[in-house]
């Protein structure tokens, strides 16, 4: 292993260290970070963007402040990637359509100030899906297997991560974009309360369901990335007044006492393959060992989340796009317009139907945690490892041809955007093909640190977030 | 499975909305318009049992004063 290599496989906390004993310099690890860019994409294609000069240029810029005992808290150097449909100024924000062909922000959306404003270092800007929905075809691959699907519609940073092209990366989540590339990828992923981290400067694509997140190789890395760009931002109308805590503050406290929520009827049913369940299993069991008090759950609203958030979603991106779609429309790739325009038929009455539903659902999510005074739910994140390309859209026979892989995906990921409750999908272990399984927990609203806290405790039993994927090094 | 009302009222449903995406002039799949009038049905048949006395959020910011 090489000197670069030791720098990429750090985590943000070992990078923060590293930085400040003198060990490290945030030039190097952009550099090396640049350097594996150069030699990773060609497979992976994690980057609609690199900005090289301008990483240098920060880079230098953060180590003569550091040098000069100016400290701007753990992020202060380190290189991240920033998808896509994040503002940047005078970078290209393209969102993956030849609608936005060109397109440089005046301004930089919140989360990106933030990281700025904590010293991180943009290696560029990371590919999605085609303005965040899932009718377009990235070139983007995952390392752990180029067959298969490497998550959507965050896909590059996800893919960013696993390639070790960056040691942190900012996604977004209006139905799984997180969480599953988080899952396919061996990841931590925080798709954090609704409102916690601001959305202004990210195109929406349903501003109800919306969430800004990070995604890291270690839960730690995560609370500090949270921590660096959440809080309340008067840009953003439905941006959270709420105090920002240190989350990484009792990260180390354990799972003693804490009770957590298991639904089985929903999120263990039966499109859940062995391998995926065995894994959640075993992270519960666990936790139990660990002390947490593990609570059979029964939620029988979780059944009408698909048709809610789904009339939600389509209403409110046919709203968005429309005008775009008249002007460039004959620029969307045709699976993309579909999905936008299918929205324009959902009357008024199905979509006030659907936000009556979510409060319905939001309302017995609340009486549930009081109720059984949870910490939080527990489930795998998605029901299946990453399936090959071709068969993500494709009936699964295992399942007499009932639902696809997709169909899946959105069963476990959409409660927790209905319902804006913080979300984390973390490593759960490998399939015996040795592709990763992620679980989730999903807690109270602005409780994430519980979630880092419970895990963290896991982490610490395992070492999934040291696997290296199969193509990283070619 | 759907009984055959249900199945009778999705198709109803499906060639409404078939109607309005022409008269919209928007081009959707078939089977999109399917899936979408399945899930429509749902949400209605959520709406007339369970929604009666669900309004949607409604919240005003107490913060206008701060």
């Amino acid at each position: 292993m090489t000197d670069s290599d030791a720098l990429i496989n750090l985590s943000i906390s070992e990078a923060a260290l590293a930085l400040r004993r003198g060990d490290a310099t945030a030039v190097a690890l952009t550099e090396a970070t640049l350097a594996r860019v150069n030699e990773t994409e060609p497979t992976v294609q994690a980057y609609a963007v690199v900005a090289a000069e301008s990483a240098l240029h920060a880079a230098e810029q953060a180590d003569r402040e550091m040098a000069a005992g100016r400290d701007r808290g753990p992020l202060q150097g380190i290189p991240v990637g920033v998808k896509d449909n994040c503002y940047s100024k005078g970078v290209l924000t393209e969102v993956g359509s030849k609608a936005l062909a060109g397109f440089a922000p005046a301004f930089d959306a919140t989360v990106l100030a933030n990281l700025y404003r904590a010293g991180a270092i943009l290696i560029g800007k990371t590919r999605c899906h085609e303005f965040s929905c899932g009718g377009s075809d990235p070139p983007t691959r995952t390392p752990w297997d180029l067959e298969r699907f490497p998550g959507g519609s965050s896909i590059g940073s996800g893919v960013a991560l696993a390639a070790r092209s960056a040691f942190g990366t900012i996604g977004t989540d209006t139905g799984g974009s997180i969480r599953i590339p988080a899952s396919i990828n061996n990841l931590v992923g925080m798709k954090a309360t609704y409102g916690r981290v601001s959305a202004y400067g990210v195109v929406p694509l349903a501003w109800s369901l919306d969430h800004v997140g990070p995604l890291t190789r270690r839960v730690r890395d995560n609370a500090l990335m949270l921590g660096a760009i959440a809080g309340y931002d008067s840009q953003d109308a439905n941006s959270a007044r709420v105090n920002v805590p240190d989350f990484t503050l009792g990260i180390e406290d354990g799972v003693q006492g804490l009770r957590i929520g298991i639904e089985r009827d929903y999120f263990l049913y039966k499109g859940v393959t062995d391998d995926v369940r065995v894994a959640t299993k075993n992270v519960i069991s666990a936790l139990a060992d660990l002390g947490a008090e593990i609570i059979d759950v029964n939620l029988p609203e979780l059944a009408g989340t698909r048709e809610t958030l789904t009339t939600i979603r389509l209403a409110e991106s046919a709203s968005y796009h429309r005008h775009l779609i008249r002007e460039k429309g004959h620029l969307y790739s045709p699976g993309t317009r579909a999905t936008l325009e299918l929205g324009q038929v959902v009357l008024a009455t199905d979509y006030l139907a659907a936000l009556r539903a979510r409060e319905r659902f939001r309302s017995a999510m609340k009486a549930l945690f009081r109720h059984e005074r949870l910490t939080a739910l527990i489930s795998p994140t998605i029901p299946v490892p990453a399936p090959l390309l071709p068969d993500v859209w494709r009936p699964r026979e295992d399942l007499d041809n009932s639902e696809t892989p997709t169909d899946g995906f959105v069963h476990h990921v959409y409660p927790a955007n209905l319902s804006g409750q913080p979300a984390l999908s973390a490593p759960a272990g490998f399939t015996k093909a040795g592709l990763p399984i992620g679980y989730q927990l999903t807690g109270r609203p602005f409780d994430e640190a519980t979630l880092y806290r419970i895990a963290y405790a896991y982490e610490r039993t395992r070492d999934w977030h040291e696997r290296q994927p199969p193509h990283v090094y070619n | 499975m759907p009984d055959a009302k249900e199945q009778s009222e999705t198709n109803v449903r499906r060639e409404q909305l078939a109607r309005l995406a022409e008269l919209l002039g928007v081009e959707v799949a078939d089977d999109d318009l399917a899936t979408l009038a399945t899930q429509l049905d749902a949400l209605d048949a959520l709406e007339e049992s369970e929604l009666r006395d669900q309004p949607p959020i409604l919240t005003m910011d107490a913060g206008w004063h701060d």
